[in-house]
């Protein structure tokens, strides 16, 4: 707080050392105040509780089931003379993995990670979102010119280095974002209207699921040996 | 009245510089001893005695590797080559992830399971994301005639060693 | 059958022993349900009471509560499976047939625990991903959802080391390529390969170290990391509920505790 827009002042005569005092300012700009009225509330023990109950059986139960029909996977034993081929990391490192086939490692396994990391710590730190307005509510035209770049710049540099996994992805996004973007108010398309109503980080947490789930999909599914393109149906 | 100016401190400031010296020495000493442990916990993760397999491999008399072929020697993870120009080895290690690639004589190619690189006969990549050849391995002749391959030994490309 | 399951349970919990160990005592009022939570060291982590909205299945699809679940099966099946476990080269890989052929309810305790691992680290995603969308990382609640992002990282790391654990060709292969990706981080990486795997190579130092990682190290500091992200949750105003009244300001005053 400045001094401009101090609104108090205060004074001590004895040595606070020695005698603590114990001050509240009032200021007349802020108090506090109760926001929420009216909001009904249950006791834990036993509402929530029963229900954290009821959730922790029923996965539980569904585990076991799983547990007794399938069997977990054991290869041979570990031979550091032969890889296996193709030689798969765990369904949820294979989106990492398909990255690795097109990226240098140091970018496929090191930079696109730890930006991935930062990126979702910051999220709640740069008010990301904290507006929640939608992307196309102002500044349409600016924006959609904005979209427009970004788009073509990504599918240059991702066509050049020939990332057709990530592009598929990137380009139906776009085009959904411009779709969603041409909307009026009293639009006869539901989907449409919710879209229009969607902010900024909406989007790019989205691309970034799609292209997580994509690349995963691909990697479980469309790899064979020599991480060559196969079809899951083609056995 | 002297019992009492003993009793209270004559001047505040002495008394908060002196909190802030012993502070300061403190998280000094924390400091000096997270350094420390810091230090003495990278020597212990550090072994400093590997049982691991020796780098060096006798791979028998240069006569068994006729002309034009690539021996795969699977037990030291190494290409022994009778090229025209002589022999060489390279490493079957991948330098992309560290996977064992496999000669595929059928393309005359060397492959990799992992994520699909290919190397030619030389060790130069002819596709995939491998960022660099596999590397050119030392090859010398024992005082038995035998061929020694070295795999920590590293040597520029086109080195052979003629018999 | 003059006396009911129900009175004996209603004399258990009037006796001297059940009152000195639970001190709240017992009673349908809404005092005794509160010091049933106040006065619990473990379920002082939740708010007595709970926004009605919140527990809408709907609303979290209990994703963050299921992800614990999986972590305390983990805890309950890799606890005995660590009795039949010697983690040396290549004795794992015998402990594995032997698990799977000679150990009594060995299989079905290692399917158990392959299965819920995959199953908590695909809740732990939903579970990010459901808070995103929900906007329920806004202030106050940011530090944890960056709680959160620890938790899914050592989720991942806890997969990962345990994969190597079999040492069977999978996990052999899966953990020679994961090291060398570290190795590529630039300067420091050969470094912390050698000190992950303490060697050159994924071998014995290397299944010793994933072991000790796996079954100490990842499981304490998830606990602890769980610990403060469910205290979180009740300091940061309770389960964001959407509702009009909890939005992006921290709550100045509520009917809490």
């Amino acid at each position: 707080m400045s001094e401009k827009d101090k609104k108090f002042a205060a004074a001590l005569d004895s040595d606070s050392r020695r005698t603590p005092v114990r001050l509240a300012f009032l200021t007349r700009r802020t108090s506090p105040h109760v926001s929420v009225k009216d909001e009904p509330f249950v006791m834990t023990w036993p509402d929530a509780l029963f229900r954290i109950m009821v959730a922790a059986q029923l996965v539980a139960i569904a585990l076991v089931l799983v547990s007794l029909l399938w069997d977990a996977p054991l290869e041979g034993l570990a031979d550091p003379l032969q890889t296996p081929n193709p030689a798969k990391a765990p369904w949820y490192f294979l989106g990492l993995q398909e990255l690795l086939h097109y990226f240098p490692p140091v970018v496929g396994g090191v930079l696109i990670p730890t930006l991935v990391v930062i990126a979702l710590i910051v999220i709640p730190y740069f008010n990301v979102n904290i507006q929640a307005e939608g992307l196309w509510v102002r500044n349409k035209p600016q924006r959609l010119r904005m979209l427009a770049i970004v788009t073509a710049a990504l599918t240059v540099f991702l066509a050049v280095l020939k990332v057709w996994a990530l592009l598929a992805a990137t380009l139906p996004m776009a085009a959904l974002m411009a779709w969603s973007a041409g909307v009026t108010p009293d639009a006869p398309n539901r989907l449409r209207r919710w879209l229009f109503s969607k902010p900024l980080s909406f989007w790019i947490m989205t691309w970034f699921l799609i292209q997580a789930a994509l690349l995963t999909i691909i990697g479980v599914y469309f790899r064979g040996a020599g991480w060559e393109w196969v079809w899951p149906w083609s056995e | 009245m002297p019992d009492e100016q003993k009793q209270t401190p004559p001047v505040p400031q002495d008394q908060s510089s002196r909190r802030e010296v012993f502070g300061k020495l403190g998280l000094g000493c924390m400091l000096a001893a997270g350094a420390g442990s810091l230090a003495f916990g990278y020597e212990f993760l550090s072994p400093n005695v590997l049982y691991e397999p020796s780098p060096i491999t006798n791979a028998g008399k240069p006569d068994q590797y006729p002309v034009g072929s690539v021996t795969t020697n699977a037990e030291a993870g190494i290409y022994i080559v009778h090229g025209p120009e002589g022999f060489y080895a390279l490493s079957a290690t991948c330098t992309h992830l560290g996977c064992r690639t496999a000669w595929a004589p059928e393309l005359g190619l060397i492959a990799c399971p992992c994520h699909g690189s290919r190397f030619n006969q030389a060790g130069v990549k002819v596709a995939g994301p491998a960022p660099n050849p596999l590397p050119w391995l030392r090859v010398s002749i024992s005082d038995e005639g035998d061929l020694i391959v070295d795999r920590s030994a590293v040597v520029p490309p086109r080195q052979f060693l003629r018999t | 059958m003059a006396r009911s399951f129900q009175n004996y349970l209603g004399d258990l919990r009037e006796s001297r022993v059940w009152q000195s160990i639970f001190r709240s005592g017992s009673g349908p009022s809404n005092l005794h349900r509160s010091q049933a939570i106040q006065q619990n060291l473990y379920l002082h982590l939740f708010s007595v009471k709970s926004r009605r909205s919140s527990l809408a299945i709907g609303v979290t699809w209990y994703l963050g509560t299921l992800s614990m679940v999986t972590f305390l099966i983990l805890v309950a099946t890799g606890i005995p499976l660590m009795l039949y476990y010697h983690p040396s080269v290549p004795q794992a890989y015998a402990d594995m047939k032997d698990l799977q052929f000679a150990v009594s309810a060995g299989l079905f305790l290692r399917n158990l625990h392959r299965w819920s691992a995959h199953a908590m680290v695909l809740l732990v995603f939903a579970h990010m991903f459901r808070v995103f969308y929900r906007g329920a990382y806004r202030p106050p609640r940011e530090f944890n959802w960056v709680i959160g992002v620890m938790l899914l990282l050592v989720t991942l790391f806890l997969s990962y080391t345990g994969y190597l654990l079999p040492w069977d060709q999978l996990a052999f292969w899966a953990i020679t390529v994961g090291s060398n990706i570290m190795s590529a981080v630039p300067l420091l990486g050969p470094k912390i390969r050698f000190l992950t795997l303490g060697g050159n190579t994924v071998n014995a130092n290397a299944l010793l170290r994933f072991y000790v990682l796996h079954c100490v190290i990842l499981p304490l500091a998830g606990g602890m990391l769980v610990g403060i992200h469910f205290w979180r949750i009740r300091k940061d105003g309770g389960l964001y509920s959407g509702k009009s009244g909890d939005e992006s300001q921290p709550q100045v005053s509520q009917p809490h505790e």
